[in-house]
């Protein structure tokens, strides 16, 4: 597919979830903060259900040898970093999907959110200059490196090419898992309906 | 129109969301955000430095500029679809934070967002859409990440609520 194409296809996708974002008002900060602060799950059931579907859905192409997945090294860098993420983005009120979407209501809070983000980035992009870490991409080994903290690479494909078992069976193991999640939930909204 | 008139239940939005980002994902890739905005970080960086930007190793060795980069027509389209949602739907107008709090968070949370999806290689979307239903190894260190982070960031939101 030519490099246009690409561009095409991923803003006709990008269109169409900053329109049903926007309709539906999911936020994934309001998915983790409301349910940890709050205790109410609007957003992290819709975020369940995703999960499910693409869990399935993704593992099923994979079983077959279709799709893209994504490969590269992981490690530490991916809990610090994430966690440094989680921080900022019940600081800021918003992830980096509702960042755009809220930016398309009008909201300024969300354009100076992402303003930093940017800046951010950048700063990132001076330190890493100088400590060359997490690896780049062609210095990535897809092995155990204990002194660059990495853990290398593992994903549906790779467990069923060491198992002999095809990427759904883990899929629907995942699935599963997510589902009793969901319906542990459900199970808390009817018994404080019950209640109340 | 009805979409435009009442609020999307978001179990659907999100289904809907899914099974588009199935095809995506057969197509180019899962949906992603973070490399997208990385890319115009870049950019935006070469526009403002010029050739300064190619004596930062970052810029060559990781994400060298390139405007035909797939991810940033991702944001770019969902600051598009959000546009004419909120326009069709009569909910777009300004806003502005109106605490000096409210400022300050957002600049830390934004510079925060910035350095953890660099620091990370992935964002919120790739580690919730992408990675962890690939069944990626990343995804399930990112979400502990993620988790631990909102988590502290809730306490610290939750003391300026009431200190405010």
């Amino acid at each position: 597919m030519s490099a246009l194409a690409e561009c095409l296809v991923a803003f006709v996708f990008g269109s169409v979830v900053g329109l049903l974002v926007q309709r539906s008002r999911f936020c994934n900060t309001a998915a983790l903060r409301d349910a940890m602060l709050f205790k109410t799950f609007r957003n992290t059931k819709a975020l369940l259900v995703a999960m499910m579907i693409l869990t399935i859905g993704f593992t099923a192409f994979i079983s077959i040898g279709a799709g893209n997945p994504m490969r590269f090294d992981v490690g530490v860098n991916q809990i610090l970093g994430l966690f440094l993420f989680g921080t900022g983005m019940v600081l800021a009120g918003a992830c980096t999907v509702s960042t755009w979407v809220k930016a398309g209501e009008g909201n300024f809070g969300a354009i100076w959110a992402l303003i930093f983000t940017f800046v951010g980035m950048f700063l990132f992009s001076l330190i890493w200059s100088y400590i060359y870490w997490p690896p780049a991409p062609s210095a990535m080994t897809g092995e155990l490196s204990v002194e660059r903290l990495q853990f290398g690479f593992s994903n549906a494909e790779t467990l069923q090419e060491k198992t002999g078992i095809p990427a759904i069976f883990f899929g629907i193991i995942q699935a599963a898992v997510l589902y009793g999640l969901y319906r542990a939930i459900k199970r808390r909204e009817a018994a404080s309906a019950a209640t109340s | 129109m009805e979409l435009f008139r009442k609020t999307l239940d978001p179990v659907i939005a999100l289904s809907a969301i899914a099974v588009l980002d199935i095809f995506l994902f057969l197509i180019v890739g899962a949906w992603t955000v973070g490399g997208g905005e990385t890319m115009m970080t870049g950019l935006i960086a070469q526009f403002i430095l010029g050739d300064t930007i190619d004596r930062i190793p970052f810029w060559h060795e990781v994400f060298k500029p390139d405007a035909g980069y797939w991810k940033i027509y991702i944001s770019l389209g969902m600051l598009f679809g959000a546009i004419v949602g909120a326009v069709a739907s009569k909910e777009f107008f300004w806003r502005f934070p109106k605490r000096l709090s409210e400022w300050v968070m957002i600049t830390v949370g934004g510079l925060l967002m910035g350095i953890g999806i660099r620091l990370a290689f992935v964002c919120n979307v790739s580690t919730f859409f992408g990675l962890t239903p690939e069944l990626n190894l990343g995804g399930y260190l990112a979400i502990s990440g993620i988790l631990a982070g909102a988590w502290f960031g809730s306490l610290i939101y939750k003391r300026v609520l009431e200190g405010g």
